[in-house]
């Protein structure tokens, strides 16, 4: 096969890639691209490791009497799901049967595993990992710009920003190559990162190239409300803009108003005097004042809060005073995580949504969408629930009996993932599709083996919102399928009404309709139409005659709300759900490593990666380390109400001594997540994975590197 | 219900809004009676407007906009007839309350000096106090031609006062009489290293010297009169010198009124339908004269009356004993156990580091494994964290002594020369690219960036380790040449 342009199967920056099919495996390089400028992080170098894993699924699975998986056929896989499925939906309602996807999946699957869950199925219970990820920014910037879209302009055009504020976010981590776009900033003293860490980003502001606040872990929303006073009190807002451009700015005054900087130096720990810096830096580089452009920006460590959706909207809040949003060279914008984290909350699975970022209690929607799929709009069910409470009712009384899973690890990556593996093992029925067998995988009763990035075609929406064709480069393994081809043959045996094309372009121009009016409209966009210009952003809407040019930037002409004006949203700190106190007196903060993905299912089967990264640690700050007799290499315990949590000590000063740090990538006792707190925002259903209060205490038992396996692969009869 | 609330400031203001958010059973039609005719303000605030820090009307508060609430600007509370549980206004206006609650705040204590006509009611020219935006506002505009100010009292207030008139560029002597500044937080020492940071912020503290007269000729302030007779000309003087509850009202309806209308622990007096809270109330413990805790009290009472408890953070408002200094340049932070009055508790474990040169005194108090008490001058992000670890209770450190400190930046000092580096110092982090690994492409023939790159993909992830690799290349390059020079040597 010939050299496949295609994009890597990581983050949402989606790096360009080339992959060259040789016979002793495919090779991967750098290709350029406005984004990753030719750059690869080690994942995406070592990205093909995962096309040969050994453990790659290649045969269906049935869980047998003997309680084990064995292989089965394609024929009695389905056969059974549909079966179950079906005997299930008869006894208990449709309902009993949920789907749970992934923000990984192409535009393509999103689209379908959607359609499939409401027309296939019938059931109103499907969501996404993207609940885990991308819910608040969503929630927030639907309701103050009126659509979301992570960044509402191409990402290059931060690098000619002269301040930009980076909030919750370690890209220099999690996506490297979009360091470059910093430089600007970087070079005129201007970029401003706040961590509770000393974050690889927070060390990009070192030696003058800008400031580092390191709050106190829960704070962020008070320290965006103290920027935002200062901001008002000092008059450096940008009063056309607010006149003209936005509405409810008083009631967001009012409250910002008792947040004075002496007053956030308090609760957040950060110096009033860093405060009022801060917010001048990003005034003096605002357009109103003749500044070269700022940029706030968001990350999962201000969103997976309970105070989330708060928390951006005092970010856009920040924005809208300085003017930002709408104006070229300037801005707000989420940096969105998974590698489709955008598109997979536009085509429909989420609980609450229908293709083309449709609510799904819209009667225009449900009629425009019905009609598309070629069914009455009243059988389209209604409004699900969101993720967290969705895993929490499994197995219990109404709540679903069986679970069909795609593209997620819920066992590592859920928030009190001890409990979610309650909730999964109360099943039914589960059902997980993937590449590997995945945590999630090993205790399914059917697993069923699917195709992986480079052997399929599709579509996926990166953080900027511009839509990227994936292609294939080479042949699946001879047992994996399409979920395209599985929910045919699924939908056939359901005797589902509507079309079910194995054919991701057919797919494709389907979504198109689907989306056709919708806040996300893809109708004017095609796989031909892609493949001929790789830099169309949506919306992108069909048209009688030149094709629509796509939308790089959105808002300069207004905003999309009724009124066209951005809103203030009035919010107010209430503080973590878990707070530290006298029995958990130590903040925990999640976060990534470099080399490794959401809950490692691909990365912990590469090599490369497990070598320079094999396990999880704990970063904790030498008095903490003292004061509990911890040295380096200690085996560390953190405990909670909800658990207990056992991984290396890695004795650091980058992190306030009142917070340890887990990334977490790893399964078992190193899994951070059997802490972390399922509590959630009241908007957007998003749990606190960012905050939670635990004990720090140093294990008992002697340190065993190897017990914390650096390759977990279990065998899978194949 | 009615619910009327006496006093539309800060507290008041906050108090209504809180129960109207709380109160989703619409059991409540509020009633706020206020005597300013302006729009709420932000008195904590004051400061800064006199520091110009702050625009006049940036420190005002939007007023809630709700069905259920109406407020009365510029009227006044006449009296309150507990039994028809009426409040009367000055224009003889009378509302019903089912419940009242009492936010009339504190005036500023004007001291019994010759020459400010006490009793009269009438400062003279050239004198004020700060505790309304008409006090700031006349202040403002009497730096413009002031000469000398003189801030008589440093405690919280007057030392920002004398900060903001110092920034308006007025030179300023501040007086105090006890001997330490903001004694109620501040121990002789810690003043001491308050005093000498003052001077280099155009203030002159004179501690130990009370004020005696103000001497005041047609009808204007020309100077004080010191303990002593030395007199300080001047034609400004803000007075800052403690408050007063404001307790009239609530005395003249029969209500028991020390320092300030004593309350329960709910904010309620004696009659169960009267609270009071702000710096009108004397709650159990004291009134601290701090905004937090008239909020603190607003929240709690408004969750009483509704019957509601929505999730708040713990300390929210800044735990009620944290005094933060708002002024430019003096960095002045204390809780809980501070000042040189305080009793020695032998549970306690007190800790100091003194830099007065610096200007530089941060002191701990530690009890069992909390903070119970800190005072910092000069100590940045250190009284940060400080306030951090008092305010949540998070554990101290096994040695208290490093609360005193921050920790030393975390970047380790960036090696002189490449050679200085370890063989497993990372170079391309996105990579995971050692320095031997570049060493080894090196010994292969990768002799540029791009070669080093194609070997071992160093600086193809962010792109910011180039430098550092063509410092190695260029280290690599010359230890081989001089490698090869000595071998070529003749022996």
């Amino acid at each position: 096969m010939e050299a496949v342009a295609t994009h890597c199967p990581y983050c949402a920056l989606q790096c360009a890639q080339t992959l060259t099919p040789t016979p002793a495996g495919v090779g991967v390089a750098g290709r350029d691209f406005p984004t990753n400028r030719g750059g690869l992080c080690q994942k995406g170098w070592t990205s093909a490791s995962v096309l040969r894993a050994p453990d790659r699924l290649v045969t269906p699975l049935v869980r047998g009497a003997d309680g084990e998986l064995g292989p089965a056929t394609w024929v009695e896989a389905l056969d059974l799901v549909a079966r179950r499925f079906s005997e299930i939906r008869a006894r208990h309602g449709a309902d009993a049967v949920a789907v749970f996807g992934g923000g990984g999946l192409t535009n393509e699957k999103a689209y379908q595993l959607g359609k499939f869950a409401r027309i296939a199925l019938g059931t109103a219970n499907i969501d996404y990992n993207g609940r885990f990820c991308m819910s608040s920014a969503a929630a927030a910037a639907n309701r103050s710009l009126g659509v979301d879209r992570g960044l509402p302009f191409p990402l290059a055009d931060i690098g000619g920003a002269a301040a930009v504020l980076l909030l919750g976010s370690n890209l220099a981590e999690t996506m490297p190559p979009a360091v470059a776009h910093l430089s600007g900033a970087r070079a005129a003293g201007g970029l401003v990162v706040v961590d509770p860490r000393v974050s690889a980003t927070a060390t990009l502001t070192e030696n003058g190239q800008g400031l580092h606040l390191q709050p106190v872990p829960g704070t962020d929303l008070v320290v965006l409300l103290g920027l935002l006073h200062v901001v008002l009190a000092e008059g450096l807002a940008d009063r056309a803009y607010v006149d003209e451009r936005t509405s409810g700015a008083d009631d967001a005054r009012r409250l910002a108003a008792a947040w004075w900087p002496e007053r956030v130096e308090q609760v957040a720990g950060v110096p009033a005097a860093l405060l009022r810096e801060t917010a001048r830096l990003l005034a003096a580089a605002s357009p109103s004042r003749g500044g070269a452009g700022a940029y706030v920006l968001t990350g999962r460590g201000v969103e997976q809060s309970v105070q989330g959706t708060a928390t951006v909207n005092a970010a856009i809040n920040l924005a809208l005073a300085l003017g930002l949003p709408g104006r070229l060279g300037s801005g707000y914008g989420a940096v969105t995580g998974q590698g489709n984290g955008q598109g997979g909350r536009e085509h429909g699975q989420k609980s609450d949504q229908l293709p083309g970022y449709r609510m799904i209690d819209d009667p225009a929607a449900r009629e425009h969408v019905a009609a598309v799929w070629g069914v009455d709009p009243a059988t389209i069910p209604g409004r699900g629930r969101p993720a967290v409470e969705l895993l929490d009712s499994l197995g219990r009384a109404g709540g679903p009996r069986a679970l069909l899973v795609h593209g997620a690890n819920l066992r590592v990556s859920a928030p009190h993932s001890t409990h979610v593996a309650d909730r999964l093992d109360a099943l039914d029925l589960l059902v997980v599709c993937d590449v590997v067998p995945s945590e999630t995988a090993q205790r399914a009763d059917v697993v069923l083996p699917v195709l992986q990035w480079a052997e399929e075609e599709g579509t996926m929406t990166s953080l900027e919102g511009r839509v990227l064709r994936r292609r294939k480069a080479v042949e699946a393994p001879s047992g994996a399928r399409s979920e395209l081809w599985v929910w045919r043959e699924l939908a056939t045996r359901l005797g589902a009404p509507g079309t079910w094309d194995t054919d991701a372009a057919a797919v494709f121009d389907e979504l198109a309709r689907a989306s056709a009016g919708g806040r996300a409209d893809y109708s004017g966009l095609s796989h031909a139409r892609l493949d001929a210009e790789p830099d169309l952003h949506w919306p992108c809407p069909a048209t009688e005659g030149e094709p629509h040019p796509g939308t790089p930037r959105l808002f300069l002409d207004g905003f999309h709300t009724a009124d066209g004006r951005a809103r203030f949203v009035a919010v107010d700190d209430r503080g973590p759900a878990d707070d530290v106190r006298a029995d958990a007196p130590i903040h925990l903060v999640t976060g990534r490593v470099l080399q490794h993905y959401q809950s490692g299912a691909q990365t912990r089967r590469v090599e490369d990666l497990v070598t320079a990264s094999p396990a999880a640690f704990v970063e904790l700050h030498p008095v903490l380390a003292d004061r509990h007799g911890v040295e380096p290499g200690d085996l560390v315990t953190l405990t909670n109400a909800r658990g207990t949590v056992t991984a290396v000590a890695r004795i650091t000063d980058a992190i306030r001594p009142d917070t340890v740090f887990m990334p977490f990538h790893w399964p078992g006792e190193q899994n951070v997540n059997r802490v972390t707190n399922d509590a959630t925002d009241p908007v957007s259903g998003m749990p606190e994975f960012k905050v939670c209060a635990v004990t720090v205490a140093r294990a008992d038992l002697p340190a065993h590197p190897e017990a914390a396996g650096p390759l977990l692969i279990t065998e899978v009869p194949a | 219900m009615r619910l009327v609330v006496i006093g539309n400031g800060m507290v008041g203001s906050r108090f209504a809004e809180d129960v109207l958010a709380r109160d989703d059973a619409g059991k409540y039609d509020v009633t706020v009676i206020g005597d300013e005719a302006c729009e709420t303000y932000n008195r904590v605030l004051l400061s800064e407007v006199v520091a110009g820090r702050q625009d006049l009307a940036a420190i005002t508060l939007p007023v809630l906009a709700h069905p259920r609430l109406s407020v009365l600007r510029g009227v006044s509370a006449a009296a309150i007839d507990r039994e028809d549980r009426v409040v009367v206004t000055t224009e003889g206006n009378r509302h019903r309350y089912d419940q009242l609650v009492l936010a009339t705040g504190a005036s500023a204590r004007i001291p019994p000096l010759e020459g400010l006509g006490l009793g009269s009611g009438a400062l003279p020219l050239g004198v004020h106090a700060l505790r309304s935006i008409d006090d700031a506002r006349e202040i403002v505009a009497a730096t413009l031609n002031s000469r000398r100010a003189v801030v008589l009292g440093a405690g919280v207030l007057g030392v920002e006062a004398a900060s903001g008139l110092a920034q308006r560029g007025c030179p300023v002597t501040i007086i105090h009489p006890a001997d330490a500044l903001m004694e109620r937080q501040l121990d002789v020492s810690a003043s001491t290293v308050l005093v000498g940071a003052m001077p280099g912020f155009g203030i002159h503290p004179r501690v130990g010297v009370g004020a005696e007269a103000a001497i005041v000729a047609n009808g204007r302030l020309t100077g004080i009169r010191l303990t002593g007779g030395e007199v300080v000309e001047s034609d400004l003087l803000v007075v800052a010198t403690g408050t007063v509850a404001n307790t009239s009202l609530a005395a003249a309806a029969g209500l028991a009124c020390e320092r300030g209308i004593v309350t329960d622990a709910g904010s309620a007096t004696a009659d169960g339908r009267i609270f009071a809270i702000g710096d009108c109330a004397q709650p159990p413990g004291g009134g601290t004269g701090l905004v937090a805790q008239g909020w603190d009290q607003a929240r709690a009472l408004a969750e009483r009356l509704t019957g509601t408890v929505a999730r708040g953070r713990a300390g929210g408002a800044g735990a009620s004993d944290v005094v933060r200094v708002k002024a430019h340049g003096l960095d002045v932070v204390t809780m809980g156990v501070c000042g040189g009055s305080r009793p020695t508790d032998p549970e306690q474990r007190t800790l100091s580091l003194s830099d007065p040169a610096a200007g530089r005194h941060i002191e701990v108090v530690v009890e069992g494994d909390r903070l119970v008490g800190a005072t910092c001058i000069g100590a940045g992000q250190v009284a940060a964290d400080l306030v951090a670890a008092y305010t949540r209770r998070t554990p101290v450190p096994r040695d208290p002594a490093h609360l005193l400190l921050a920790t030393l930046s975390s970047a380790p000092p960036a090696p002189s020369s490449p050679g200085d580096l370890a063989d497993d110092a990372a170079v391309c982090r996105c990579n995971s690219v050692t320095k031997a690994d570049v060493a080894r492409a090196h010994s292969r023939g990768a002799h540029s960036v791009a070669e080093v790159a194609r070997e071992t993909r160093a600086t193809t992830g962010c792109g910011g380790c180039k430098d550092e690799v063509c410092g190695l290349l260029a280290w690599l390059g010359s230890r081989d040449e001089a490698r090869l020079t000595a071998t070529a040597a003749p022996v």
